[in-house]
């Protein structure tokens, strides 16, 4: 009936699996180290070690950050020597901001239908 | 009575990566619009969205259940979760799953004050998603002592196979 039922959004969410799932797309940006990390390697790529320097951790914490991060497709890593550099991959948040946008809807539509309820509860008291 | 009826103002943010804030202002009195979120016959009637919802429990209280099921022309769908809080007229916060994708809740808390002098309430609903931080703060408290006391019970029986 109504045009964007939670389900059709949640549906999405199982349809995308053959990619990282949105939901461990969430988890990976639920942490201001990886979030700062993705801000740094928008500007340029950066070895793990300048983002542990930058990000004032150790480098095995960075590490486990940039796994993380690597595992949802966010980040792409390459050795250059010695190094291994990081760089933005090829994944983007399209998908997640158009998940949020939908939900958004939802409650928005529970609120239209919440108000027409109320403006009848009004009318019989 | 504004010219929208009830609906005269609204606002609606999304906060970050994972926080949905939806504002509305309601010209309806707190008590009215609190009976609307804790009586089960009347949640029926707006949370669907025009689609029915069957209301399989409303244990309306601090860690009690909820379940409903919306029919919707595809068919239906289960959501439940429990209440973390309720504050009368205040504050309800729970957690929401849907069937198909369980162990992954979201957390949404709405929270109602009076607008208007009180002759209207707004109404803040607040969803958190995939609370990560949460609940992998809850696994690594866990994982470690339970971790220690496997390691124990192995090496007893260890000790006994001997």
């Amino acid at each position: 009936m109504t045009t964007h039922p939670t389900t059709k959004i949640l549906n999405r969410m199982v349809q995308y699996q053959t990619q990282a799932p949105i939901h461990e797309t969430f988890a990976a940006l639920a942490d201001p180290t990886r979030i700062a990390f993705l801000e740094r390697l928008e500007r340029a790529d950066a070895t793990i070690t300048q983002l542990a320097e930058r990000a004032g951790i150790s480098l095995p914490g960075a590490r486990k950050h940039v796994r993380v991060l690597e595992g949802v497709g966010l980040v792409r890593t390459r050795k250059q020597g010695r190094a291994r550099v990081c760089t933005l991959g090829p994944r983007r948040l399209e998908r997640e901001a158009a998940w949020l946008e939908g939900y958004r809807r939802t409650l928005e539509e529970r609120f239209d239908h919440l108000g027409k309820l109320l403006d009848r509860l009004k009318e019989e008291s | 009575m504004t010219p929208q009826g009830n609906n005269y103002k609204h606002t609606s943010a999304i906060i970050d990566d994972r926080t949905i804030r939806v504002e509305r202002v309601f010209d309806a009195p707190r008590d009215l619009v609190w009976r609307a979120y804790s009586e089960p016959e009347l949640v029926a009637q707006w949370w669907g969205r025009g689609n029915r919802v069957d209301i399989e429990k409303f244990e309306f209280h601090r860690g009690g259940h909820w379940r409903f099921v919306e029919h919707h022309e595809g068919g239906s769908d289960g959501f439940e979760g429990r209440f973390r809080e309720i504050e009368p007229k205040t504050l309800i916060s729970q957690t929401f799953e849907w069937d198909g994708m369980p162990g992954h809740p979201i957390i949404d808390t709405v929270e109602f004050s009076d607008a208007n002098g009180g002759g209207a309430t707004k109404i803040s609903a607040t969803s958190h998603f995939f609370n990560q931080e949460e609940r992998d703060g809850m696994a690594a408290a866990g994982a470690e002592a339970g971790m220690a006391q496997s390691y124990a019970a192995l090496d007893s029986l260890l000790e006994r196979m001997k």
